[in-house]
């Protein structure tokens, strides 16, 4: 077990956004999170980031950290929290003052405070490894939507976390370079990171996932292997939020 | 040449023109004046107006940022203070600071000198001002930046200074080089507490010699020969600041 997600629950107001979750993640396994718009899948994926601070719940990691939500906590735990895991936006977020060498660098050199030449090399080896090694010294506004995504990628792994968050990487991009990005975390998958990924892409989701979630109203509907969830799914309301995807 | 550019050289000529034509009627022809009382102006401006706004401007900034990220905090105790003070100085006049702080604080034995006077209210001015522009400007970088920078692992303090700061002060150039250009002018003020700044001088000249229009059209000239220089600079430094964005 890497990860154990227990009875997280979150609402904004009156509406409850996520109602006592609870997941299992393996070391290196990928979770798809997949459910109709509104479901809490973006809520989901912040909580476990703490970009989002849940009423309730445990998150039990591999090493023995542990944080239970519900009472005020420590904003040193809430900040090792957040390093644990590297998040990749649907917006990509990148810092637009800064070119992609720079948003790269910016998190072991000022936070972590590694050595310059040190960093310089990791952020050069991760560019070059989303294939941007031609573009370090760009702004994000000089590259396109797939390269700045790529690059979104390259400033999350670069604090080298241990859990990787993808939130819908690809629907903001044109669909001609969705395919670069899926294909950078296609190889992120080989190297065996664990990751939880927010997509619409099914396809995707079923070439990449161990384990594919349903989510829907804040709940998980349906879990289990993308042959069982995409092709046999147990639930009507599963299999018609398939159906409407596949065929809009 | 930009219109600008051609409006204003051909007013330039225009009103030295007239100056020439109206003034000739003194002992000294309105030329001699113009130009026997530029050097005192001149001096006035260098300093007393030029350094006045230059170090209100400093203070104030600082003031400025202070006051935004107290208005920025969660805790009223640091949101009220802040609130109140912005609330007086954009409420009350600033010619009414200037006096409460020189003749006022001066009648009940608080007495501080003219120039630091005028220091003192005009920075406090260009804080409260400066904050509203500054906190604007933080409120309009989009809340994923601040996120972005959370999920590698920033504290809040390297997060506003490593990526929203540099950020908003691109968003903030412009107006607060607004405040700024209306410093200088607001500097002429100073001149009723006794400040021998640029106005003081045409105005002790111009009641001597009674060419009130010469002098006080040459004292306008100079306020805006300065603005004319810092709008200048401020492009510089915005063309500077936009090279990252998409244009
Ligand atoms: N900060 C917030 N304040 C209030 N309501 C919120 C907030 N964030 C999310 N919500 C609400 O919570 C619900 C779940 O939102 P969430 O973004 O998690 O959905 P999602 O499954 O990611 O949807 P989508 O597929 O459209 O991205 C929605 O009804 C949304 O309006
Ligand atoms: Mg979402």
């Amino acid at each position: 077990m890497f990860l154990s997600v227990k009875g997280l629950s979150k609402s904004f107001g009156e509406l409850d956004v996520l109602k006592t979750i609870n997941i299992t993640i393996d070391e290196g396994n990928i979770i798809t999170i997949i459910g109709p718009s509104g479901s809490g899948k973006t809520t989901l994926l912040r909580c476990l980031n703490a970009l989002e601070i849940p009423d309730e719940g445990v998150l039990a990691f591999h090493d023995g950290f542990e944080i239970a939500f519900g009472n005020k906590l420590k904003k040193k735990k809430l900040m090792e929290l957040s390093r644990k895991a590297g998040m990749v936006f649907q917006s990509y977020n990148l810092f637009p003052h800064k070119t992609a060498l720079q948003n790269v660098t910016e998190g072991p050199l000022i936070v972590q405070n590694r050595n310059k030449n040190e960093v310089l090399e990791l952020a050069e080896s991760l560019l070059h490894k989303v294939g941007l090694a031609d573009k370090m010294n760009l702004y994000p506004h000089q590259l396109s939507g797939g390269q700045q995504q790529r690059v979104g990628i390259a400033r999350a792994l670069a604090i080298e976390p241990e859990l990787m968050l993808f939130d819908e990487p690809t629907s903001a991009l044109d669909p001609e370079l969705v395919g670069d990005v899926l294909k950078v975390i296609k190889d992120l998958a080989k190297e065996g990171w664990t990751m939880v990924i927010v997509t619409h892409e099914l396809k995707f989701a079923e070439q990449v996932s161990d384990s594919i979630i349903f989510m829907d109203q804040g709940q998980i509907i349906e879990q289990g292997p993308p042959s069982q969830v995409l092709k046999h799914p147990k639930h009507e309301r599963t299999s018609q939020f398939i159906q409407r995807v596949v065929n809009p | 040449m930009e219109h600008w550019q051609r409006s204003l050289k051909s007013g330039l000529v225009k009103m030295f023109l007239n100056n020439i034509v109206f003034a000739v009627t003194g002992d000294m022809t309105g030329w001699e004046l113009f130009k026997n009382s530029l050097l005192p102006m001149i001096q006035g401006g260098i300093k007393y107006t030029i350094p006045l706004t230059l170090i209100s401007f400093a203070i104030g900034i600082v003031i400025a940022l202070l006051t935004a990220l107290m208005r920025l905090a969660k805790t009223k105790i640091l949101t009220v203070p802040a609130r109140v003070y912005v609330s007086a100085i954009r409420g009350t006049p600033l010619l009414v600071q200037l006096f409460i702080i020189f003749f006022g604080l001066g009648s009940i034995g608080l007495t501080i000198d003219p120039f630091p006077s005028a220091i003192i209210a005009f920075s406090l001015n260009v804080g409260a001002y400066g904050s509203e522009i500054i906190r604007a400007s933080i409120a309009s970088i989009p809340k994923g930046q601040w996120e972005a920078a959370q999920t590698i692992g920033m504290s809040y303090s390297q997060s506003l200074r490593r990526i929203i700061l540099p950020q908003a002060t691109r968003v903030s150039i412009p107006p607060l080089s607004n405040t700024f250009i209306s410093l200088v002018k607001d500097t002429s003020l100073a001149s009723l507490i006794l400040v021998t700044e640029l106005f003081r001088k045409a105005q002790e000249i111009a009641a001597r010699t009674y060419d009130f229009m010469l002098l006080y059209v040459e004292a306008a000239i100079l306020y805006w020969v300065i603005c004319f220089v810092l709008s200048i600079i401020q492009d510089q430094i915005e063309n500077r600041l936009n090279r990252y964005v998409a244009r």
